[in-house]
């Protein structure tokens, strides 16, 4: 069953991905991450943004879809850990800075899983009792915000260096009343839908080893979930389906994430693509 | 469906249809006071019947519950542990105390924050009673919790946190008191003895002992003693408000008699406790 | 577990405690390779689960709701609120969790712990989303007044699985609820007292028929941790400090999804793996529904 979405996407479209990397001088390593289209910044618009963030959404409706976008700069590691941390592991710590106010429940929330998240992706062991500080700032919110700031926060610490195990790519998927889902969804859509969920996954590994020979309980590496979060309810067959549909995205967006960081490598291992 | 628009930060004005203009003054300073009832229909000198119970809290190293009457206490002690960075060196052990109440202890609803004052009641009243020698460096820490305020619902109209500015009442800090002590033996602190505390409100001729909330918002002087009662000692007494010297003496006498009878029960629970162990 | 009548037997014991200490992972693996928990539980076991009704006698619902040791004291406070223009015939539900200094050694007073506003935030959304509360029955007087439900739960001992019991004992305090009789006295909502609910004719109460709410679908939740290809059902803290994969399902009585919440973890979550603590969420859900149909229906009684 087809949807009409708002800005024309078919369901299983993100909306188009932006991502640089070094922005930041004095980080020592900085992403920024956009989901969607920034229309032309009139004041006039910039006016329109205010009323979105006090909560007033069908403004974005008007204006057309916006774009979601998420800075992250990192700053580490520096050496120590602060109390109630393993001084045999690096510590991460995340801040998040909301784009108005202060913060609140919902930002610990985020704080609290992009940190377990980012926990699980770093190698904590080089670098013991030292922690990694990642800061995230929401530039405009409409829609899949945690996800955003997942991938930004994940460019942001290959910019730094910091030694991971793999990558994470983070997605957003709505699921409707009647079993379909959408992915990426705007704001207004993840208001409108039944539920959602966000999840994340490792990203797809080049390997030389054999076809097959990653596979872990009869399934790729990059099908494994890191981090799933949801809202609303949902049927657990529609669950799976988003899960479905999420790993399918997850692959473009890695593709993506790796093209967008290769790019900025040294001249040689990039030329050598 | 989805995210519906979050409630808790909004501030709202709520109000409680608990209604605080109405206030009825008993007639104590009539003539005939002494057929007056308390609210929870005591004699005057009778404590509230006290429960005591250890082992409230598996993940501290003591703890204990107390109910005295509508009055509910946990109190868990921790250590001694590691004193915080910041300390200096001692070579006897440091004792940190902190009260705090639920946002539901009392009728209306309060916020539930830290009560300073009875804080550092609680550290003064156990100070005496706790051999510091024997953990030096180190810092044992009593932590009270107070999930209801005793009080009859329906009079009941001071908030915890005007407490402060109801300045002779010592609300529930005995019963926290008493409590911590059974939670600091059942921790294994080595104490001189148990502390038992109770106090005694005076309404005009009469002397109430153990009294509630209300009662206390009425009262002319307070009286609170907690004292360790095998060996006779006081580690705290605090006289507020108005007294006259025999009253005094009289109210001084009352309350260590029913801290004998509460050490008593104190006692007991403990003894209870520990050859529930053994079977 | 007798006394250790000779020496041999406290020696043996020291060891066993000291590698648990000094080796926790390797003293947690060697119990899971033979199925079996050092609590002596099997690995899809929860732990003993109660429910008292009615714990909190200033309150207007309670319960106190104890997963083996992690106990949940919550309770429900309302208070009248003027509705807002949006949603003038609804009233408001708002939940918080606090962790007090006395549940666990790793919190101290003035530090709020860490935990405890994303359980508070985990538990509104799980709660709204689950449309147990009909936020319309809330309402007083259309536009005027509607109640403020404060739910407040406390940690009183925590042991693991802190969502589950906090989760437990709300849906408990909401179905312990009594709504207080009130009516309307100049434009203001106040409390009719005991006595006059009879006789008094002149002030009617606004709300006599609606003294409960009609829950909806309750949820219920299971904690889970992955570890290797173990699961193991509603952790410790001990086990939750040592294997870190942490995954809460969230299924309502009709056996909807209402959350799937993991947050992170070294290891990741495969479909078979979901399906499974799915499936023993299932489970779980019938034990507490049973559990909370018998302590509501002991409360009848009494």
């Amino acid at each position: 069953m087809e949807v009409d979405r708002a800005d024309g996407r078919n369901p299983n479209q993100l909306r188009p991905l932006a991502c640089s990397c070094s922005i930041l001088h004095r980080a020592h390593g900085s992403a920024s991450w956009s989901q969607g289209f920034r229309f032309i910044q009139t004041s006039h618009f910039y006016h329109f943004n205010l009323f979105v963030f006090t909560s007033k959404c069908y403004f974005c409706y008007w204006v057309g879809s916006g774009d979601t976008k998420v800075l992250a700069a990192v700053y580490g590691p520096k050496a120590g850990t602060k109390k109630n941390e393993n001084p045999e592991k690096a510590s991460i710590e995340v801040i998040w800075k909301p784009r108005t106010g202060q913060i609140g429940k919902p930002e610990k929330e985020y704080e609290i899983i992009l940190k377990r998240t980012l926990q699980s992706i770093c190698i904590l062991t080089i670098n013991p009792n030292t922690t990694t500080s990642v800061i995230i700032q929401v530039v405009h919110d409409d829609g899949a915000l945690l996800p955003c700031a997942i991938n930004a926060a994940c460019a942001a610490l290959v910019d730094a260096g910091i030694p991971m195990k793999h990558l994470a790519v983070a997605i957003c998927c709505c699921s409707a009343e009647s079993g379909y889902c959408i992915l990426d969804p705007t704001k207004l859509e993840e208001q409108k839908m039944k539920g959602f969920a966000y999840l994340v996954f490792p990203n797809s590994i080049l390997s030389v080893l054999p076809e097959g020979s990653s596979l872990v309980q009869g399934e790729p590496m990059e099908h494994g979930i890191i981090t799933s979060v949801t809202h609303g309810a949902m049927s657990v067959d529609d669950y799976f389906h988003c899960l479905e549909r999420g790993r399918a995205a997850s692959a473009k967006l890695s593709d993506f994430l790796r093209r967008s960081l290769q790019s900025k490598l040294p001249g040689d291992l990039s030329k050598a693509e | 469906m989805a995210a519906k628009p979050s409630t808790t930060t909004t501030a709202k004005a709520t109000y409680s249809p608990i209604d605080p203009t109405r206030k009825t003054r008993p007639p104590i300073f009539s003539g005939s006071d002494v057929d007056w009832l308390r609210p929870d229909s005591r004699g005057f000198h009778q404590c509230r019947p006290a429960f005591f119970r250890t082992g409230a809290v598996n993940s501290a190293s003591g703890s204990a519950y107390a109910e005295f009457g509508n009055t509910k206490v946990i109190v868990s002690v921790f250590g001694p542990r590691e004193s915080k960075k910041a300390m200096m060196y001692s070579n006897i052990g440091r004792l940190n105390c902190n009260v705090s109440y639920t946002t539901f202890a009392t009728p209306i609803r309060g916020q539930g924050s830290d009560h300073k004052d009875f804080s550092s009641m609680l550290h003064k009243a156990l100070e005496g009673a706790i051999i510091l020698e024997t953990f030096p460096k180190t810092t044992v820490d009593v932590f009270a919790l107070v999930l209801e305020s005793g009080g009859s619902i329906r009079f009941l109209v001071k908030q915890v946190d005007e407490l402060d500015t109801l300045w002779f009442a010592v609300g529930d800090l005995p019963v926290v008191i008493s409590c911590a002590s059974v939670a600091l033996a059942d921790a294994g602190i080595m104490m001189y003895d148990l502390v038992a505390s109770v106090s005694v409100s005076c309404l005009g001729k009469n002397l109430l002992i153990d009294p509630v909330l209300e009662e206390e918002s009425y009262q002319d002087g307070s009286l609170m003693i907690a004292c360790m009662p095998s060996r006779y000692e006081v580690t705290q007494l605090t006289v507020t408000g108005e007294w006259s010297t025999p009253h005094f003496n009289e109210a001084m006498q009352l309350c260590l008699d029913a801290s004998a009878k509460l050490g008593k029960i104190m006692r007991s629970c403990l003894k209870e406790a520990a050859s529930d162990e053994q079977e | 577990m007798g006394l250790p009548n000779a020496s041999e037997d406290l020696s043996s014991e020291m060891e066993v405690d000291a590698f648990r200490r000094l080796f926790p992972l390797r003293y947690f693996e060697r119990h899971l390779a033979e199925s079996i928990r050092p609590d002596a539980r099997s690995l899809s076991r929860a732990r003993n689960t109660t429910i008292s009704m009615g714990a909190v006698a200033s309150a207007d619902g309670s319960a106190l709701a104890k997963i083996g040791s992690t106990t949940m004291l919550a309770a429900i406070k309302m208070e009248v609120m003027t509705p807002s223009l949006e949603s003038p015939d609804e009233g408001c539900v708002s939940i918080d969790f606090h962790m007090p200094p006395i549940c666990s050694p790793l919190v101290r007073p003035g530090r709020p712990a860490e935990a405890a506003p994303v359980v508070a935030k985990q538990l509104s959304d799980t709660i709204s989303s689950s449309g147990m509360i009909n936020l319309k029955e809330l309402s007083l007087v259309g536009g005027k007044a509607a109640w403020m439900v404060y739910l407040d739960i406390y940690c009183l001992d925590a042991d693991g699985a802190l969502f589950d019991a906090a989760l437990l004992s709300a849906v408990a305090a909401f179905s312990n609820l009594q709504i207080p009789t009130v009516s309307l006295d100049d434009g203001k909502i106040v409390m009719l007292p005991e006595e006059q609910k009879e006789e008094n004719s002149e002030k009617e109460p606004v709300n006599k028929e609606k003294r409960k709410l009609t829950l909806g679908g309750i949820p219920f939740s299971l904690t889970c941790i992955l570890h290797k290809n173990y699961i193991l059902a509603d952790p410790t803290s001990e086990e939750e400090s040592i294997m870190e994969t942490l995954v809460t399902v969230v299924l309502d009585s009709s056996n909807q999804l209402v959350s799937l919440y993991k947050p992170g973890g070294a290891v990741l979550a495969y479909t078979s793996a979901v399906q499974d603590c799915i499936a023993l969420t299932r489970q779980r859900v019938k034990e507490l529904h049973q559990i909370l149909e018998e302590a509501i229906s002991g409360m009848e009684i009494d």
